[in-house]
């Protein structure tokens, strides 16, 4: 369980990014990359030509790196390995789906929500907030 | 007699309500309990959503800017290819420590370091061994050099010490945008501070989330409970 992992302490941990390369840019502005001694960098831009196996391969890398404490995922590219993102149950890092400029956020996809649905109803999120 | 009687009936009937009183107590005490989880369970839900909201606004804003950016500086400029691959570390990061909820289960929580200072989302304050190196200038970082007054280092106030935060600050931002050349235009100025606008936000999210999960595990648990006791 979730609940029962016991959570790291960190004074410097790291926000992963998996999303457009605006996003990317945008968060890299801000100062959150991180490129170490052995050349790895801390985000995955995704374009058209990127494979749905480089996504994979990103968010399980990121998912099991310790120096990683949230990492951000656009909701669209989320939906490309939705079943690796709906199985991961770890508190830390924390997985975020963020919207993209194509691709606005839709709560009914997003898996933390979908875990806990079921104690409330999904209709009253998707229609009473527009 | 009948009034013996009846003093004897009436002092058995307060013991049963007593102990009726004391076997229902705990069952009150574990609906409170559980419905206290509930009502923070679904305030975090609502926090969850509105969060969201305010960073697609701004994200929206940020892209917008970037956008702005890239009509006014050219595309060559700003783009992708340009990022820097040297080995760099991160200016802004975070700061995890276990909460504790409930004296039971832990709960990560996040505090976001903008440009290696604490913001905790009231508000920023420095590094804590940034502002000692700052003040009292120890022996392995250097002090600032002042021309002509080699003593100002010594009587440096605790007002200057938040500019000189500020100065690294600005100095950190100005390395970030460096990437994309020495002259920026102002819409990526303002792209950065958007996009620092919408890392604050994520990181509320991100406590939010943990919050909104610990609770829905003390529900699920009251749930448990309330089927093994029917």
């Amino acid at each position: 369980m979730a609940n029962r992992a016991q959570i790291p302490t960190s004074n410097s941990a790291l926000i992963a990014m998996i999303a457009d390369e605006d996003s990317v840019v945008g968060f890299l502005l801000a100062g959150v990359g991180n490129v170490d001694l052995r050349r790895k960098s801390n985000y995955l831009l995704v374009d058209s030509k990127t494979t749905v196996k480089q996504i994979e391969d990103a968010f399980k890398d990121f998912t099991t790196r310790e120096d990683i404490a949230i990492v951000l995922i656009s909701q669209y590219v989320a939906n490309m390995i939705r079943f690796l993102v709906d199985s991961y149950n770890k508190p830390v890092p924390a997985i975020l789906e963020i919207p993209s400029k194509d691709h606005p956020y839709d709560p009914a996809q997003d898996s933390v929500l979908s875990r806990v649905k079921h104690l409330y109803s999904a209709e009253s999120v998707a229609s009473g907030r527009r | 007699m009948e009034e013996e009687k009846k003093e004897i009936d009436f002092e058995i009937g307060m013991k049963q309500n007593q102990e009726l009183k004391l076997e229902e107590e705990p069952q009150q005490q574990q609906k409170q309990v559980g419905d206290e989880h509930v009502l923070r369970f679904l305030d975090s839900v609502d926090n969850y959503l509105t969060l969201f909201e305010s960073l697609s606004c701004t994200l929206r804003q940020g892209w917008l800017e970037l956008v702005s950016a890239r009509h006014s500086m050219g595309a060559s400029r700003v783009n992708s290819s340009l990022l820097d691959l040297k080995v760099h570390s991160a200016s802004t990061s975070l700061q995890v420590t276990p909460d504790i909820v409930d004296s039971m289960e832990e709960q990560p929580h996040f505090i976001l370091r903008k440009w290696g200072s604490l913001y905790d989302g009231k508000c920023s304050y420095e590094d804590q061994n940034s502002k000692v190196d700052g003040l009292q200038g120890k022996s392995g970082s250097p002090l600032p050099r002042h021309r002509g007054k080699p003593q100002l280092s010594e009587e440096i106030s605790p007002k200057q010490a938040p500019l000189m935060v500020d100065d690294q600050v600005q100095k950190k931002r100005s390395r970030s945008l460096s990437v994309f050349g020495t002259l920026v235009s102002p819409q990526l100025r303002a792209a950065q501070l958007s996009f620092e606008t919408a890392l604050e936000t994520l990181v509320e999210i991100a406590n939010m989330r943990s919050t909104m999960l610990s609770t829905f595990n003390g529900v699920h648990k009251e749930l448990g409970v309330a089927k093994e006791i029917r």
